[in-house]
């Protein structure tokens, strides 16, 4: 039996008030939690130099801002800020396409923008040589750069996983009306890449090492629960080597490009082949794919490639 | 002439009031420079928030006795030294930040007995010479009982963080149970409270309860005798004391006028005024307490010429029994195994001098440990010998030093450590990693793993891994990625050990190992990747 969507951010909120004992349980009525089968997912990718005309245009071939954010929606946009690294070293989502992609929310008509993430180094340190700080210096009291708070952290059922079947998973994602994924396309030792998927590690808690066995699995269980409604990779620069930190500059590649789609499984599969790799290369792709996340083959998706 | 006149008499209130400000002001200095011995945005510390330890004359010529070096950093200390031949013992009246806390407790505790006279007269004394003996055989240990010492360690491993945790209990208890608007406002008081007060993250201190003790004590013996600290201890002020016998300024005792009520001698919290109604100006902090008690307020402040007063002094035979403890002391130091051990039990923070030059000039301040963002620096214990106590050790498993941060260095008060740039802070290497396959995922278990890889900071990754062939234990193939060590690239930072996923234990460890101090220490042939650049 599936619940909606609703009844689970009352849960969350009746087990942080100690109201209620038992875990909130993640299991989605089945209309409001498959992709729409028949369709073909779209994938937008675009390239070019002016990042925030990249965006812009990005997410219009998607289907414009309207389609992600209503008005009066809360928001979370969640970029990759997990290192204490500079943008050219391209360990973190670039600050003018999360700048970018707050605007558009906020043209959207979000009630609030939140912008964050569970960082691997020093918060601070990150937020501020990310240059994402920087970049949403200004916006208004509408957009909030926050640091993690730990009491936010919420252990939830995810019923449908088969490699994970607890983890604690950041409120303000689950309460969140829109969840815009922005990470940053880069190699990763384990994963081979870290892409959107692999993003969910920065909005969930406890020890997150001890996901590693068999973590492709355990990223397409997460999926069944946070699940973006729009996935932007950032690939304006991708670490070819040594991620997901990084640090040469010699790693780098300057590609100016984005990948943008409603279906995270089809954004990861195409942002696989920018790599080089063919799109089923990563474990994480292929278990949600099986799970019936999304798509992952580049024949069933709808892709328009630009350039701007 | 009556005892007590009559009629409406005009105190000298002046003067208490003004030190009540000057030392409040004090404090608050004190504790926003404390606030402020933190990573604010900026690579560089934004205030002189070690000034404290640098005016202190005790830790300089402590430090400079052991150190056998002048070290300009301190050499600011010489003005506090100078102006007690002008002012006396003011600083410890006016300024001193623990003195002023311990007037603000007392008002609260109270004594509960007045013993005027001081219990240990010569114990400070005994102590301050004591340091500087020891100081001069390089045994520092000075660092232990000095005041600012005292108190930083005290409020930084202990009360601090302490506060910090239970205000996060509180509201991680009412977070999400208060209703309605409460709810906003109790939150709303807490991100006020995170924003001006409360440390970034929760930091955890081995020592937090020795550290916390200390200062809890020295507070709690408010309540036998007024200033216990400050008269029967405190080297520092013992040292300021003896200058302050050739001040100027002094709080001149009984005239003419008095009628010998001794309540000058009952009010004064340093004991200083003798039955005579004479006032000692090694313990006269001038805190003008008489001036404003006096009932016909014959007492007043002024100046004259300086002169030697008789107050109580060491005897040459202490004097010299306390050079023979020191002797003896370093002696028997010497012909202990951690004397005679070449190998360094502590990893030391970036940019610490060779250990024997580190210890000497370290002062105990707990300004680094208390600054690193990544709470990887503790105080040690006496694992390294008691001289040891309190000095910065890392201790991965609980923290790091992270990567592009140079802090502890720029806040060392005695140049312990060295300020480095980020560059020489990314070539420093402080120890080195090792892994230990019994404990590590995918050597032992054959467990995908490599957080230590991946955490890795330094640009030409220092941990790596190759892909290998392994037979598991149920006699299957698999393929596994298994980390290892360049010794010429990790500097020793300690992120692998902190983030190893494995409880207890970490699977991969740093040790004092090829740190950059200690060059002569390396093994004699270079390791197999590239040249080694230290060398």
């Amino acid at each position: 039996m599936g619940h909606s969507r609703r009844w689970f951010v009352r849960q969350v909120a009746l087990f942080t008030a100690g109201l209620s004992v038992s875990v909130p349980r993640f299991t989605y009525d089945q209309a409001e939690a498959a992709v729409p089968p028949a369709k073909k997912p779209l994938v937008v990718s675009v390239q070019g130099k002016d990042y925030v005309q990249l965006v812009r245009k990005g997410v219009e071939l998607a289907g414009g801002i309207d389609q992600f954010v209503s008005s009066g929606d809360t928001v979370v946009v969640k970029p990759n800020i997990g290192w204490d690294r500079r943008v050219e070293q391209a360990a973190n989502t670039h600050p003018l396409v999360v700048k970018t992609l707050v605007e558009l929310a906020l043209d959207g008509g979000a009630k609030r923008v939140q912008v964050f993430d569970y960082t691997c180094n020093d918060a601070r340190r990150c937020y501020h040589n990310s240059g994402i700080k920087d970049a949403l210096a200004g916006l208004g009291r509408k957009v909030q750069l926050e640091y993690i708070d730990e009491r936010k952290f919420i252990p939830v059922e995810i019923s449908k996983g088969t490699s994970l079947k607890r983890w604690k998973i950041y409120q303000d994602v689950l309460e969140a009306d829109r969840y815009i994924n922005v990470p940053v396309a880069k190699h990763h030792g384990l994963s081979r890449l870290t892409l959107g998927m692999k993003n969910v590690m920065g909005v969930i808690g406890g020890n997150r090492g001890r996901l590693h066995h068999d973590l492709g699995q355990k990223l397409a269980d997460l999926a069944t629960v946070v699940k973006p409604d729009l996935t932007v990779i950032d690939a304006t620069r991708m670490l070819m080597n040594n991620g997901p930190q990084g640090g040469r500059l010699a790693d780098v590649k300057q590609t100016d490009q984005l990948v943008l789609s409603a279906d995270q499984v089809a954004a990861d599969a195409y942002g696989t082949t920018l790599f080089g790799l063919p799109s089923d290369s990563l474990d994480s792709t292929v278990a949600a794919h099986k799970m019936g996340l999304g798509e992952m083959n580049l024949s069933a998706m709808q892709i328009i490639e630009r350039t701007i | 002439m009556k005892l007590f006149p009559s009629g409406k008499i005009r105190r000298k209130n002046g003067w208490v009031v003004a030190r009540r400000l000057v030392q409040f002001l004090s404090l608050i200095l004190f504790f926003f420079l404390f606030i402020k011995t933190d990573y604010t945005g900026s690579d560089r510390i934004a205030y002189a928030v070690n000034i404290y330890f640098r005016i202190d004359p005790f830790l300089a010529l402590s430090a400079m006795l052991a150190a056998k070096a002048i070290i300009s950093l301190m050499l600011i200390s010489g003005v506090v030294l100078a102006l007690c031949f002008v002012f006396g013992r003011a600083f410890c009246g006016w300024f001193c930040p623990l003195g002023g806390l311990l007037d603000f407790f007392r008002s609260f505790i109270g004594t509960r007995k007045k013993k005027i006279d001081t219990f240990f007269p010569t114990a400070s004394r005994t102590i301050l010479v004591f340091c500087l003996v020891c100081a001069a055989f390089s045994f520092h240990i000075s660092g232990i009982l000095d005041p600012f010492s005292l108190l930083v360690r005290g409020l930084a491993q202990a009360i601090y963080p302490g506060f910090n945790f239970l205000v996060n209990e509180f509201f991680g208890f009412t977070y999400g149970k208060v209703p309605g608007i409460g709810h906003d406002i109790s939150e709303g008081i807490y991100r006020g409270l995170k924003h001006f007060i409360l440390p970034f993250e929760q930091h955890y201190f081995e020592l937090a309860f020795l550290s916390g003790f200390m200062l809890v004590i020295v507070i709690v013996a408010e309540r036998v005798q007024s200033r216990f600290f400050c008269r029967n201890v405190c080297p520092l002020g013992s040292m300021l004391g003896i200058c302050s016998q050739l001040s100027v300024a002094k709080v001149s005792g009984a005239d003419e006028q008095c009628g010998r009520c001794v309540v000058c001698r009952k009010t004064c919290p340093m004991g200083a005024i003798n039955p005579e109604r004479e006032v000692d100006k090694y313990g006269c902090t001038l805190c003008m307490n008489c001036l404003r008690a006096c009932p016909r307020q014959v007492l007043s402040v002024g100046g004259g010429r300086p002169q030697v007063q008789n107050s109580v002094s060491l005897s040459r035979r202490n004097f010299f029994t306390i050079i023979g403890a020191g002797a003896l002391l370093y002696s028997v130091a010497g012909a202990r195994t951690v004397s005679g051990n070449k190998n360094e039990p502590l990893i030391r923070p970036p940019g610490a001098l060779a250990e024997k030059d580190f210890l000497a000039r370290c002062v105990r301040c707990a300004e680094c440990i208390k600054v690193c963002i990544g709470n990887g620096l503790q105080p040690a214990f006496m694992e390294a010998g008691i001289e040891t106590i309190f000095t910065p050790k890392l201790a991965a498993r609980t923290g790091y030093c992270e990567f592009n941060c140079t802090l502890c260095g720029q806040v060392c008060p005695s140049g312990a450590l060295e300020i480095l740039t980020l560059a020489e802070k990314h070539t420093f290497k402080i120890g080195l990693a090792r892994i230990n396959k019994e404990l590590c995922l995918p050597f032992n278990e054959h467990i995908p793993c490599i957080v230590c890889e991946e955490h890795c900071p330094t640009h030409d990754k220092a941990i790596r891994f190759k892909e290998v062939q392994v037979v598991t234990k149920d006699n299957r193939q698999k393929s596994i990625k298994q980390p290892y060590v360049i010794r010429d690239l990790c500097v020793g930072c300690g992120i692998c050990e902190t983030k190893c996923p494995i409880q207890g234990r970490s699977a991969i460890t740093v040790s004092s190992d090829g740190e950059t101090r200690h060059q002569d220490q390396l093994p004699p042939i270079s390791s197999e990747h590239g040249t080694n650049p230290y060398s």
